[in-house]
C-alpha cells in the first residue's frame, strides 16, 4: 500500500503547475501592432459578410464576382442574395413585357445558382423590375439588412465621368453598407468563360 | 545580411517551434547528466544540479537578451563577432560548430544505445558493425529531413519535444506524489555529502545537462516576430530545463523505489541513488528511475527507452539544424566561404551547409566507433588517448567547444551592452549598474561578468581535468584558424582586424526583416535624437 506525503504532494502539484503555467505563458507573446491590425481586418470581415447581395443588371456584369462571393460567403457562413434588376423605362408601363432582358436574367441567376450549387452554399435568387436600378439595389438592400452589395463592371477604354458605368458609382456613394466593385480587366475575362457566358451576351462589354 | 538576389530563410518557426528546438537539444542532456551527478556528487547531487543551474541561468539570460535584440541566424557566433570583432566572432563560432557536429554523432549514437534496449541486435559490444551502421544511418536520415525544409524539421521536433514534456512531467508528479519522503531527502543529504572534488565533479558533470540554449538563438532569423517570441521561448526553456534537473535530483534523492533495489556487485545493500549512479547504470538513470515510480513505473518501463530514443534522435537533429545554420550565418558574416552562404531554389534552406557538417559529424562517427571496429585500432587509442574510448573522446570535444563559446558570449554582451546601447533590448538582464561610458549612458550587466566567471571556471577545469580535450579541443581551433586565415587573405580581407561593417544600417535591416516594426521605429528614433547625421545616413 502506498502512503501519500503532503510534502510530496504538494511538491508534484507545484511542479506540474509551474510546468503548465511556463508553458501558457510563453505560447501567449503580446501582439503587434501589425497583428492588431490583421485582427481587426479579420473581424471587420466576419461582420462585413453577415448576408451579402450580388447585383446583376443591363449595366452591372457581375458574373465573375459571384465565385467570389461564394467563398466568402462559405468561408463566413453568409446569406447570399443573388439579384437581376431589369430596368423598365418610362416611355414603357412599369409591368411590360422585357423579353430579352428577362432572358439575360434567367441565364445570369442560373450561372450564379450553378455557381452557388458547386460552392455548396444556399443562394436566393430574385429578378426586380424597376425605373432606377440604383434605387432598386438599395431597397432591396435595405430590406435584406445586407452587410455587403457586390457589383461586378468592366474598363470602358475611354473616360465618360463614370467609368465604371453611372449605376454603379451612384450605388456605392448611396449605400449604407459595404460595397465591393470588381473590375474586369482590359484583356482578362476572369471567371466569365468558366461560367459560360460568350463575350458575344454581354453587350455592353468593351471590346 | 543575405544578398537580395539570394532566397531568404523562410520565416516559419512558431513560440513552440521555437521552444522545441532548444527543448530538443537540452531536454535529452538531463537523460546522460543525471546518472553521471548522481555518480559524482551522491548526497548533494541536488546542489550540483544548482550549482549548475546558476551558471545555466546565466547563460540563457545572457542569449536571451542578445537573440532578441539581434536575431538573426549565428547565434552566439554573431554576437561574438558584432561585440568582439570578426576574429573572435569565428573562434566562438568555429567552437560552436564543433559542440554541433559533435551533438549529431553523440547523441544518435546514444539514441542506438536506447533502443538497443528493447531491439538487441544494436548492443555496440556484440554487434559493433550493426550499431555503426544504424548510427550512420540516422544521421543521413536527419540531414535529408533538414535539406527538406525546417518546417518539416520543426513539425517533428515539436510533437516529440510536446510528447517528452508531458512524459518528463508525469514521471515527476507520480514519483513526488507516490514515493517521495522529505526525510529520506535530509537523511541522504545529510549522512552521504560527497568530498569538495567530488562535488566539483558532478557539478561539472551537471552544466552537461544544461548545454544546448544556442539552438533558439540558432533558428532566430527563421522564428516568427524573433525579438518578441524568443524571450519568451528562451525563459521557459530555462525554467522548464531547471524544474525538471532539480525536480529529478531531489527526487532520486528521497524517492522510495517501487521494487527491491538488486545489490551491488559486491553483493552489499543499495539505495536508489546509488543504482541509479553506479557505471552500470548511469547511461540510463532517468529510464531506470521512472521505472521504480509506483504504480506509474509499469507504464513507464514500456515507453521511457523508446521516448529517451526518440529524445536522443531530436537532440542529434538539433545539431544538424544548429551546425548548418551557423555556417550559413558565417559565410554571410565572411568568415567562411560563400558556398555555405547558399540557400536551395527548391527547398530554401542552405542545403550546402547541412551536407557538410553532417559529412563531418560521420567522420566524428567513424572516429568513435574505429575502436569497436577494429581491435588494431583499440589498442592505438589504448595507446596514445589514454585509454579513453571514442565516446569520451566526443564528451571532451562537446565541454570544450561549449565551455569556450560560452565564454566569449559573455565578454560580447559586456561590449555590446558598452557599444551599443542604443539598440532596443525588449529583454535585458536584471542587476545592472547604469554608467556612462563614451559621453553614453549604459547599463553594466553584473550577472554577465558573473556568468563570465562561471563558465570561465567550467572551461578551466575541462583543460585540466579531460586529457584529450586539452589537446583535441585547440587543435580544432587551430584547425579552424589555418581556414579562416587562407580564406581571408584570398579575400583580402583583414584576419585579426575587422572588415568594415555598417552596424546601424544592418540593426534596421534585422528588425524590419524580423517584423519588429516597432522596435524599428523605436531604435530610429533613438539614433535621430543622439546622432542625427548617422540616423540620415543609415536611412
Amino acid at each position: 500500500m502506498i502512503a501519500v506525503d503532503p510534502v510530496g504532494a504538494v511538491i508534484a502539484l507545484a511542479l506540474v503547475l509551474a510546468v503548465v503555467s511556463t508553458l501558457w505563458w510563453m505560447l501567449h507573446p503580446p501582439i503587434s501592432k501589425v497583428q492588431e491590425i490583421a485582427r481587426d481586418a479579420e473581424t471587420e470581415l466576419e461582420r462585413m459578410v453577415g448576408s451579402i447581395i450580388v447585383v446583376f443588371s443591363e449595366n452591372i456584369a457581375s458574373q465573375h464576382m459571384m465565385a467570389l462571393a461564394a467563398k466568402l460567403a462559405k468561408g463566413e457562413r453568409s446569406e447570399l442574395l443573388a439579384i437581376y434588376v431589369v430596368s423598365v423605362p418610362y416611355s414603357l408601363p412599369p409591368d411590360a413585357e422585357m423579353t430579352d432582358e428577362e432572358r439575360r436574367a434567367l441565364d445570369a441567376l442560373g450561372a450564379a445558382q450553378a455557381i452557388a450549387a458547386k460552392a455548396d452554399i444556399n443562394l436566393r435568387t430574385e429578378t426586380v423590375k424597376a425605373r432606377s436600378t440604383k434605387q432598386a439595389v438599395l431597397d432591396i438592400a435595405k430590406r435584406e439588412r445586407a452587410n455587403l452589395i457586390v457589383l461586378g463592371s468592366f474598363r470602358e477604354g475611354k473616360y465618360t465621368g463614370a467609368p465604371l458605368s453611372r449605376t454603379i458609382e451612384e450605388i456605392a456613394a448611396e449605400a449604407k453598407c459595404d460595397v465591393i466593385i470588381g473590375v474586369e480587366g482590359k484583356h482578362g475575362n476572369l471567371l466569365v468563360d468558366q461560367l459560360g457566358f460568350e463575350q458575344g451576351e454581354q453587350g455592353e462589354k468593351a471590346p | 545580411m543575405p544578398d537580395k538576389h539570394q532566397p531568404e530563410l523562410k520565416r516559419s518557426v512558431t513560440p513552440w517551434g521555437s521552444f522545441s528546438w532548444g527543448y530538443s537539444d537540452v531536454g535529452a542532456d538531463i537523460f546522460v547528466g543525471l546518472g553521471l551527478v548522481l555518480g559524482a556528487a551522491a548526497g548533494a547531487s541536488n546542489v550540483a544540479f544548482l550549482f549548475a543551474g546558476i551558471v545555466y541561468v546565466c547563460i540563457g539570460l545572457a542569449y536571451t537578451e542578445l537573440a532578441a535584440t539581434y536575431p538573426v541566424a549565428g547565434g552566439g557566433q554573431y554576437f561574438v563577432m558584432r561585440g568582439l570583432g570578426d576574429f573572435l566572432g569565428f573562434v566562438a563560432g568555429w567552437a560552436v560548430l564543433l559542440d554541433f557536429t559533435i551533438d549529431v554523432t553523440l547523441f544518435a549514437w546514444s539514441c542506438v544505445d536506447y533502443l538497443s534496449e528493447d531491439i538487441p541486435a544494436l548492443l555496440n559490444p556484440i554487434h559493433p558493425w550493426i550499431h555503426f551502421i544504424a548510427v550512420f544511418g540516422l544521421i543521413a536520415g536527419l540531414c535529408l529531413l533538414n535539406v527538406l525544409g525546417v518546417r518539416e524539421s520543426t513539425t517533428f521536433n515539436g510533437v516529440v519535444s510536446a510528447l517528452d514534456v508531458m512524459s518528463e512531467t508525469s514521471i515527476l508528479f507520480f514519483g513526488f506524489l507516490f514515493a517521495f519522503r522529505p526525510e529520506l531527502l535530509v537523511h541522504t543529504m545529510t549522512t552521504q555529502w560527497p568530498s569538495t572534488f567530488n562535488l566539483m565533479l558532478g557539478a561539472s558533470y551537471a552544466i552537461i545537462s544544461f548545454v544546448g540554449l544556442e539552438s533558439i538563438s540558432q533558428a532566430a532569423q527563421e522564428t516568427q516576430r524573433p525579438a518578441s517570441v524568443i524571450p519568451r521561448t528562451s525563459i521557459a526553456l530555462i525554467l522548464t530545463i531547471l524544474i525538471y534537473a532539480l525536480a529529478y535530483s531531489n527526487l532520486a534523492l528521497g524517492m522510495v523505489p517501487w521494487h527491491q533495489i538488486p545489490l551491488d556487485a559486491m553483493g552489499h545493500a543499495q539505495t536508489l541513488w546509488q543504482w541509479l549512479g553506479n557505471n552500470d547504470n548511469n547511461g540510463k538513470a532517468v529510464a531506470l528511475l521512472a521505472k521504480e515510480v509506483p504504480y506509474f513505473g509499469a507504464l513507464a518501463a514500456l515507453y521511457v527507452p523508446i521516448l529517451g530514443a526518440i529524445l536522443l534522435l531530436i537532440s542529434s537533429n538539433s545539431g544538424v539544424f544548429g551546425s548548418s545554420r551557423i555556417a550559413y550565418a558565417m559565410a554571410n558574416a565572411k568568415l567562411l566561404p560563400s558556398i555555405f552562404q547558399r540557400v536551395n531554389r527548391r527547398f530554401r534552406t542552405p542545403a550546402i551547409s547541412i551536407i557538410a557538417f553532417c559529412a563531418i559529424a560521420v567522420v566524428e562517427l567513424v572516429f568513435a566507433a574505429w575502436p569497436s571496429l577494429d581491435p588494431g585500432a583499440a589498442a592505438f587509442y589504448a595507446k596514445f588517448f589514454h585509454g579513453e574510448g571514442g565516446i569520451g573522446f566526443l564528451g571532451d570535444l562537446y565541454a570544450f567547444g561549449a565551455a569556450t563559446s560560452y565564454s566569449f558570449v559573455f565578454l560580447a554582451l559586456i561590449a555590446l551592452r558598452m557599444n551599443d546601447p542604443l539598440s532596443p533590448r525588449k529583454f535585458r538582464m536584471p542587476f545592472n549598474i547604469p554608467m556612462t561610458y563614451k559621453g553614453e549612458r549604459v547599463l553594466f550587466p553584473v550577472i554577465g561578468v558573473l556568468g563570465f566567471i562561471g563558465i570561465l571556471s567550467i572551461l578551466v577545469f575541462t583543460i585540466l581535468t579531460h586529457d584529450l580535450g586539452r589537446i583535441a579541443g585547440p587543435a580544432w581551433l587551430i584547425l579552424g584558424f589555418i581556414i579562416f586565415v587562407i580564406y581571408r587573405r584570398n579575400k583580402g580581407l583583414p584576419v585579426f582586424g575587422s572588415a568594415p561593417h555598417d552596424w546601424r544600417h544592418e540593426q534596421i535591416g534585422i528588425l524590419r526583416d524580423a517584423g519588429e516594426l516597432e522596435l524599428m521605429d523605436e531604435y530610429v528614433a533613438s539614433l535621430k535624437a543622439r546622432e542625427p547625421a548617422r540616423a540620415a545616413e543609415a536611412r
